[in-house]
């Protein structure tokens, strides 16, 4: 009945054997299906964005790019992965009575089928060197980032076995009964073995040609109940993947009278969420990277996203893996549904301490390293929200900061009518948007400027601002600030939680803009935070702008030629390193630009560090940390600083007002750095400095310090 | 319990913005108004207590209409309903009138203690609490930090602080109580306490409806008379010592020894 499988004993078993054992994993998969739907929240539209999301698919799913940034890991897991579908191929053959097989031997003579069945050795060959290797990460060089259980070594185990046993069994049919084309290698070890007896020879292979079908069937049942469980879940996770720009977080109604704000028990999360957790596959590359790990702190992503999956399993139990019909729960008073208290049970202090929910410096280290691309961030801040709008449940600091912002608008509590402290002394005129829509020019603006709260408020970030502003004016631009009708964008109290804030001046701020009809217009700022606010987040209250981060603009001045520098190849070489923003790196790719401006000062030589560009490591003040006290662990400036002090530069480059503060202080407090030799430079202040003075108005630019 | 606080809105101190305007007044339209600081932790000892006990809160303040919006946001911490004395005529009022009209407020409130922060942050005048004790003849426990209500006997302790330590007072209730720092820090406000703020009671009254006998009261009649005024001095340049403890205590002995200040 089956010819292809004529050697093999009982051979119809294994639709019993392999089928029954999809069944259960089906049915597993769709009771974990059960809880996800259980989320509230709105996950992303299954059916919209097909070709995004495939592309997506197959750039992180097959190609596996993010598994690269760790070479010998992306390797060594391409070699599995691929070699796993290529033996699948055989499988569903095997499972399928022969079909597959049946139909690529068709055409080309079996050219097909025998090409497949040759890579399958060679594939089988490699698989099990790679599986060797797997074995030594875990028994004897141990990198720091894995989790070591017996779930791991299991499944390379099954992996290990599937691939040995179909080999071997291969090899002893082609002792017993003759070679088939293609399979060389196993046609090769056979050679010695064919004298043997043929009972033996027999026997051998149907117990291996059956280990392996029970390996597989094993393999199918303990799935879904491991981490390895990402072999199926990494498609649906990868190709459901958000999509919306990396720094723009989920809107938010205030005014749902009845909802809950924020993520407090699994209900609030979205089904993704949920995938995210049944798809980690605890490789560690987040915590890796995490600043707050690194230093010591309770926050683990790793932990977080196993926590979820662990509370997701919980709130499954009970469950029957075949739901029952609504007529055989009434007659027998079954409840095969979600037990309400399983899903009412917070998040916080069960997936994930209190402390480290306010860890979290919002970096996206973590996101950026996730292979399966898993969302760590949203769901923090989704619990800081709730921690915040229901319970006021955070860190005292920030009070302090959330009374500042919603006062006087800017968490530093400074009046609103110092904000342009930072011209004094200028020696040229910064003109005021409300000034200059009196006077009728309008139209006639080239730029706004976007100064922030940091650069008008914080002494040292005043200084960039006069730089900045120095280049503007060095451009011969016509640009205008907004003065007191600025307000904090509210992204340090959207990334602590307090969204009521956030909405509070955001609004306010799109109101403004659009009264000024800002979004016909460029609007530029230093800070990544302000950009990232008003170019990815200002669309969810009805405010469209195009902005631009200074290190952006700054470069398109200079290869226009609208501001030159004084190069006279008498500049000293001096050594510099650029501390890449998180916000504008990672959450912007803006990466190239600020090394453009860099590149364009002369005398200077660009040193990078390690972790640099989309790779970059937090200087500790992100997600609203700038007004916390750092009180566990070490702190992560000084990592920091250490990391751009051990490449021996002279200046410490940035980009970003709070980074610009962070390694300030780093710099100032490190030991290696004692006569304070290092200083940390804005990229616009290392620009300003080397600029040809104006020609046409004649001014010297001695003002910036 | 009953329990009535006394929250004024004052100009934002944050916001820096205080100016006179032309009869001499502080310009409350010129700055964004916020509950007085004092006042808010005094509200917060309120609300512990009620936490503890169980009753309600009702806020009280004499201001311009504009103040209903302020007594918002310390609604929204958690009281129960708010109580605004409001007449034009009022502008300008002196200590004297001020705890006329609070002490008349009062006498329409049913409560077991009044409690007030030290002082407010624009009239720093820190008398008005222990005038309408006076008046009410309440009996009057000042410079609060700790507070232990007895409801069944109808006492109150408190622990009072000193120069050198604390006096432990005994008074039956009702009582006024004049809140310190000391009781703890005031509470943000909930997202769900800020909605629930929106709906809750607060009333705007005038002197005719609280039956007060102010003739002769307000701005007009004020016992007091600004003479003149003038900015302080700003504060000269800060020096930053950093380093260890102890090279920071020497640098700043060095500093007020060439000062000659010890």
């Amino acid at each position: 009945m089956f010819p292809v499988f004529a050697e093999v004993p009982a051979y119809p078993l294994v639709f019993v054997v392999f089928w029954g054992a999809a069944a259960f994993f089906a049915l597993v998969t769709a009771r974990h299906i059960r809880v996800l739907a259980a989320g509230h929240a709105p996950g992303p539209n299954p059916l919209a964005k097909i070709p995004t999301r495939t592309l997506g698919l197959i750039r992180y799913a097959f190609l596996q790019v993010r598994m690269f940034k760790d070479p010998r890991a992306g390797v060594m897991h391409f070699g599995i992965f691929w070699g796993f579908i290529l033996l699948t191929i055989g499988t569903a053959d095997i499972v399928t009575g022969g079909i597959i097989q049946t139909i690529l031997s068709a055409p080309f003579d079996g050219l097909i089928w025998m090409a497949i069945s040759a890579m399958q050795n060679v594939v089988a060959v490699i698989v099990l060197v790679f599986i060797g290797w797997a074995f030594e990460r875990r028994l004897i060089s141990k990198p720091a980032r894995l989790t070591y259980n017996r779930d791991a070594l299991s499944i390379l185990l099954l992996i290990g076995g599937v691939v040995a046993t179909e080999l071997f069994a291969q090899v002893f049919e082609f002792a017993r009964y003759g070679d088939k084309p293609g399979a060389f290698i196993a046609a090769a070890i056979a050679n010695p073995l064919r004298s043997l007896d043929s009972g033996f020879l027999e026997a051998a292979f149907a117990v291996l040609w059956w280990a392996r079908i029970a390996i597989v069937a094993a393999f199918l049942c303990f799935l879904p109940f491991s981490k390895h469980y990402h072999v199926a879940m990494a498609f649906p996770n990868i190709y459901y993947r958000k999509l919306a720009p990396r720094g723009e977080l989920p809107a938010m109604d205030l005014e749902a009278e009845d909802a809950t704000f924020g993520v407090r028990t699994l209900a609030d999360l979205g089904w993704k969420d949920m995938l995210d957790g049944f798809t980690c596959t605890e490789c560690g590359r987040c915590q890796q990277a995490c600043p707050a790990w690194n230093t010591g702190k309770p926050l683990n992503p790793k932990h977080f996203i196993m926590g979820i999956r662990e509370m997701s399993v919980e709130a499954e139990h009970g469950l029957p893996l075949i739901p029952n019909s609504a007529i055989v729960r009434e007659t027998y008073g079954l409840d095969d549904t979600i037990q309400a208290a399983a899903l009412a049970k917070p998040i916080v202090d069960n997936a994930i301490p209190f402390d480290a929910v306010w860890d979290c410096v919002t970096c996206g280290a973590c996101v950026e390293a996730c292979p399966v691309l898993i969302e760590h961030v949203d769901k923090i801040i989704g619990l800081r929200r709730n921690l915040v709008l229901e319970d006021s449940r955070f860190p005292a600091e920030l009070n302090g900061a959330f009374r500042n912002m919603e006062g006087v608008g800017n968490p530093w509590g400074q009046p609103p009518a110092s904000r342009l402290d930072w011209t004094k002394g200028l020696p040229f005129e910064v003109p005021i948007v409300a000034d200059v829509a009196a006077a009728g020019k309008l139209e006639a603006l080239d730029v706004l400027y976007w100064v922030g709260c940091a650069a008008a408020f914080d002494e040292r970030n005043r200084k960039v601002a006069r730089a900045f502003a120095t280049c503007l004016d060095a451009a011969g631009l016509n640009f205008a600030v907004l003065g007191q009708e600025e307000s904090c964008t509210g992204d340090p109290a959207r990334r602590m939680g307090n969204d009521y804030v956030y909405q509070m001046l955001a609004s306010g701020n799109v109101e403004t803009l659009n009264r000024y009809r800002m979004g016909e217009k460029t609007i530029v700022t230093a800070c990544p935070h302000c950009f990232n606010s008003i170019g990815n987040e200002y669309g969810q209250l009805g405010g469209t702008f195009r902005v631009v981060h200074h290190s952006a603009f700054l470069k398109e001045l200079l290869a226009a030629g609208r501001l030159r520098v004084i190069d006279d190849e008498t500049s000293p070489r001096r050594s510099v390193t650029l501390h890449d923003s998180c916000y504008m790196a990672r959450y912007n790719n803006v990466v190239a630009e600020p090394r453009d401006v860099l590149g364009a000062v002369p005398g200077l030589d660009l040193i990078e560090m390690e972790k640099t560009g989309k790779n970059t490591f937090c200087c500790g003040a992100g997600g609203g940390r700038m007004w916390m006290e750092e009180t566990r662990g070490t702190r992560i400036n000084a990592s920091r600083t250490d990391q751009a002090l051990s490449t021996g530069a002279g200046t410490v480059a940035t980009e970003c007002p709070f980074c610009m503060t962070m390694m300030k202080d780093g710099l100032e407090a490190a030991e290696n750095n004692a006569a304070g030799e290092v200083r940390a430079v804005d990229i616009a202040e290392l620009l300003a400095e080397s600029l040809a003075p104006r020609e046409l108005a004649g001014r010297q630019l001695s003002v910036l310090q | 319990m009953h329990i009535v606080v006394m929250t004024k809105p004052v100009p934002d101190p944050a916001a820096a913005a205080e100016r006179l305007d032309a009869d001499q007044r502080l310009d409350r339209a010129a700055s964004p108004a916020v509950v007085n600081g004092n006042d808010e932790y005094a509200l917060e000892a309120a609300l512990k207590l009620i936490e503890a006990f169980g009753g309600e809160i009702t806020l009280l303040t004499m201001a311009p209409a504009a103040g209903a919006e302020t007594m918002r946001k310390a609604l929204a911490m958690g009281a129960t309903r708010g109580l605004l004395i409001s007449e034009p005529a009022l502008a300008g009022s002196d200590v004297p009138t001020t705890a006329i009209v609070l002490a008349t407020a009062l006498g329409g409130l049913t409560y077991d203690l009044v409690l007030a922060g030290v002082d407010t942050s624009d009239g720093g005048g820190g008398v008005v609490p222990a005038a309408i004790a006076a008046r009410l003849r309440l009996p009057y426990l000042g410079n609060a930090a700790k507070i232990e209500p007895d409801p069944p006997n109808g006492r109150v302790t408190v622990r009072r602080i000193t120069p050198i330590g604390y006096d432990v007072l005994e008074a039956p209730m009702p009582a006024l109580i004049v809140c310190t720092q000391a009781l703890g820090e005031p509470r943000y406000p909930s997202l769900k306490g800020i909605m629930a703020a929106r709906s809750k009671e607060l009333v705007t009254r005038t002197l005719e409806s609280l039956g007060a006998d102010v003739a002769g009261a307000g701005g007009a009649h004020t016992t007091t008379r600004v003479l003149g005024t003038r900015r302080p001095p700003s504060r000269g340049a800060t020096t930053v010592v950093r380093g260890s403890a102890e090279e920071g205590a020497t640098a700043i002995v060095e500093l007020l020894a060439a000062r000659r200040i010890i």
